[in-house]
């Protein structure tokens, strides 16, 4: 088995820069403030990016000596399950070019690449395929291969990865590596720097029996995982079945226009992941949050299926027309948990224009109700029900064909326009011309109803659907229209 | 030059007293042939505003767009209802036998949303009619409802009170509705393309109750027999 893992030496960092990459596009690249991470405590620069490093400021620096330098600095903390999650969202999309990955947190990722040479036709052209993936995403990261999972993340971590598949090569590598750079504890590590060892190789020479003896188990056990002479068991990785991608802003979006190119960009990565996954969605949650406020949930809804970032773009982009931002936004998170299998194009036509029907029609309905709101509209259906106002309901739209009326001539004859509530009628009928039909339920729900309805035409020359109750009053309820 | 000339004098863009061109605007057969034959032979226009005027509902104007919406629903078309004044009854919908799957209802807040959602559901395919109860327009929002209009390709009737009947109004064809004395409707046309307005024509309504149908003597015009809808 051939291994490969992907070390990410600035994983937070580059992720921060992404989020805020192209926000503003009219600046110079020069005039966005330095950034660094910093540790929990914020004491210590862990991870600087290049233009702060061009000013002096170098990883594990105190946080004050960096604010000498750079008086500007951005600066953003550092949160174990910020980067896991991070982490996850790298691992998503690197499954879409290998099938086997283990998590290595905070920032590794093991992938198993002996069983792709044959599908990608060699080594390199993996490698190829993963470098150029890498840095379509910005994203920095050391890859090394080794014959053992141990033995490919110690290469990487040093930053001396290389490509090849060769096992002599790959076990010159090994031997060279500084024994600092074996992630031995530092007790042993001392021990074994004392025994006058500074090499990897010299201490995989050693006897095991001796190294056991001598030094623990444990050491022994690591030595021969880098070897391979002691089986390493890994988990791998399974995607799940939901997607989520976040992005981190250090300063604050007070525009809803600021947040929309983060979220092209996730978007696009939807949109990506729809596609491998041959899946469409109809409803996302964007949650953003906010430094001294609840967070925002907005749920965006479509009518319909659908997997394209431009038109989940332009709903929202309405939404925040519609929404304004309630406080200035720290970061945001997208996710979709509801997954729907993709239709095949129903092949009812040559040119498939029934499809792109379909199409339209979700998207005017779902801009229609990302404006107005879900209940402004609404489809209307009978009702099995005697009583006018119960024989009729109003439900929200949807393209689904529901069950036909058979038999449509024996509905009664009721008018086009239903009043909103019986209206008293205003003045004596000029003309009658049907009815009594008595109309009397409701006995069961307490919404008693006891009518007789005529037909009758007013004096403005309006034919009107009138009702007298028990108690002799006479009311319009609709119009024939 | 000569030539957008004469395309807007073939389209009867240009209005010419002395010649009347024959529109050859797309259109939808009204249903009712006494009315189609006032509009000349054509219908209601479609890619462009129609005008429906009247006083109060109920004298038969939903009974005049009922063999369009029947038509266009059945042929898998939507029709908006925007802002209508009333409830559109469902029963009698599905028993005069509109497919009641194509038929959408929308109530909007203000007259900003009425207009941008007029103006989305008329530019889409999808849409085949729209209905639309829109209180007060400026002329230049009819304007620009024209040209959505004329960008979709759809019927768009727009039922504005008769109180305007003497206002221009940018829309190609300009109804004014009248109940008549036995449960019929007088049609008044006030504006069509190609033509001299004027024109009148009575539609018996009295279907729309079930009522007897004993006054067709006294309509002014049309071969009833071949109208049925």
């Amino acid at each position: 088995m051939l291994w490969a893992y992907l070390h990410f030496p600035h994983l937070l960092l580059d992720h921060i820069r992404r989020s805020r990459n192209g926000r503003d596009e009219a600046n110079e690249e020069n005039s966005k403030p330095a950034l660094v991470v910093v540790d929990q405590s914020a004491q210590r620069v862990l991870q600087a990016c290049p233009q702060a490093q061009a000013q002096g400021v170098q990883a594990g620096m105190r946080l004050k000596t960096a604010i000498n330098l750079v008086p500007e600095l951005a600066i953003a903390h550092a949160d174990p399950g910020r980067e896991q999650q991070i982490l996850v969202e790298q691992a998503r999309w690197l499954y879409r070019h290998v099938a086997s990955i283990v998590l290595h947190p905070p920032d590794g990722l093991l992938v198993e690449v002996g069983s792709l040479e044959k599908l990608y036709g060699g080594l390199a052209a993996v490698w190829q395929t993963l470098e150029q993936a890498l840095s379509e995403r910005h994203l920095t990261a050391w890859m090394a291969t080794g014959a053992t999972p141990l033995a490919a993340r110690l290469c990487a971590r040093a930053g001396q990865g290389q490509c090849t598949a060769d096992k002599v090569h790959m076990e010159r590598h090994l031997h060279n590596l500084p024994l600092a750079a074996a992630g031995f504890d530092d007790r042993t590590l001392t021990r074994l720097q004392r025994l006058g060892l500074t090499q990897m190789g010299e201490v995989m020479t050693l006897p095991p029996a001796e190294l056991a003896r001598r030094l623990a188990p444990e050491t022994l056990a690591r030595v021969q995982k880098i070897q391979g002479s002691r089986p390493d068991p890994q988990q791998p990785w399974q995607p799940p079945h939901h997607f989520r991608q976040q992005a981190d802003f250090v300063q604050d979006i007070e525009r809803a226009e600021g947040l929309l190119f983060p979220l092209q960009r996730i978007l696009t990565e939807l949109e990506e992941d729809l596609c491998w996954r041959q899946q469409d969605t109809d409803s996302l949650l964007l949650v953003l949050t906010h430094r001294h406020h609840e967070p925002t949930r907005l749920r965006i809804r479509t009518s319909g299926p659908e997997h394209r970032a431009e038109a989940f773009l332009n709903l929202m982009r309405l939404r925040f027309e519609q929404h304004p931002l309630p406080a200035p936004v720290a970061s945001l998170v997208l996710s979709v948990r509801r997954f729907l299998g993709r239709e095949a194009a129903a092949g009812n036509d040559l040119l498939g224009e029934t499809r792109d029907l379909n199409e339209a029609w979700h998207t005017l309905i779902s801009r229609l109700q990302a404006r107005l709101g879900n209940d402004a509209l609404q489809q209307l259906s009978p009702q099995p029900d005697h009583r006018p106002e119960r024989a009729w309901s109003a439900s929200e739209v949807q393209r689904k064909p529901r069950p036909a009326i058979s038999d449509l001539t024996s509905l009664p004859r009721r008018p086009l326009w239903l009043l909103n509530g019986p209206q008293a009628l205003p003045e004596a009928p000029v003309a009658w011309y049907s009815g009594p039909e008595r109309i009397s339920g409701g006995w069961w729900d307490g919404q008693r109803v006891h009518r007789d309805y005529y037909i009758a035409g007013l004096s403005s020359g309006q034919l009107a659907w009138v009702f007298r109750d028990v108690r002799g009053g006479w009311f319009v309820h609709g119009w024939f229209g | 030059m000569s030539k957008l000339l004469n395309t807007l004098i073939e389209d009867a863009r240009v209005w010419q007293g002395h010649r009347q061109t024959r529109t050859t605007q797309p259109a939808e057969p009204t249903g009712y042939q006494a009315l189609d034959n006032q509009l000349g032979g054509l219908g209601w226009p479609r890619g462009a505003l129609s005008e429906c005027l009247l006083d109060a509902p109920g004298i038969g104007e939903l009974q005049l767009v009922l063999p369009l919406m029947q038509r266009l629903s059945h042929a898998g078309k939507t029709v908006f209802w925007l802002n209508p004044p009333h409830t559109p009854y469902a029963p009698a919908l599905a028993r005069d036998g509109v497919n009641l799957d194509q038929i959408v209802m929308i109530r909007t807040e203000d007259s900003g949303d009425l207009l941008w959602t007029l103006e989305n559901c008329l530019r889409s395919p999808v849409t085949g009619l729209v209905l639309a109860w829109p209180g007060k327009l400026a002329a230049r929002d009819i304007r620009r409802l024209q040209l959505a209009a004329e960008a979709g390709s759809n019927v768009c009737v727009l039922f504005r009170s008769r109180r305007l009947a003497d206002q221009s109004s940018p829309a190609a064809l300009r109804l004014e509705l009248e109940a008549g004395e036995h449960q019929d409707l007088r049609i008044k046309v006030l504006k069509r393309r190609g033509s001299w307005p004027g024109q009148r024509c009575t539609l018996a309504m009295g279907r729309r109750a079930d009522l007897p149908v004993t006054e067709s003597n006294r309509v002014v015009q049309g071969p009833w027999s071949a109208s049925a809808p």
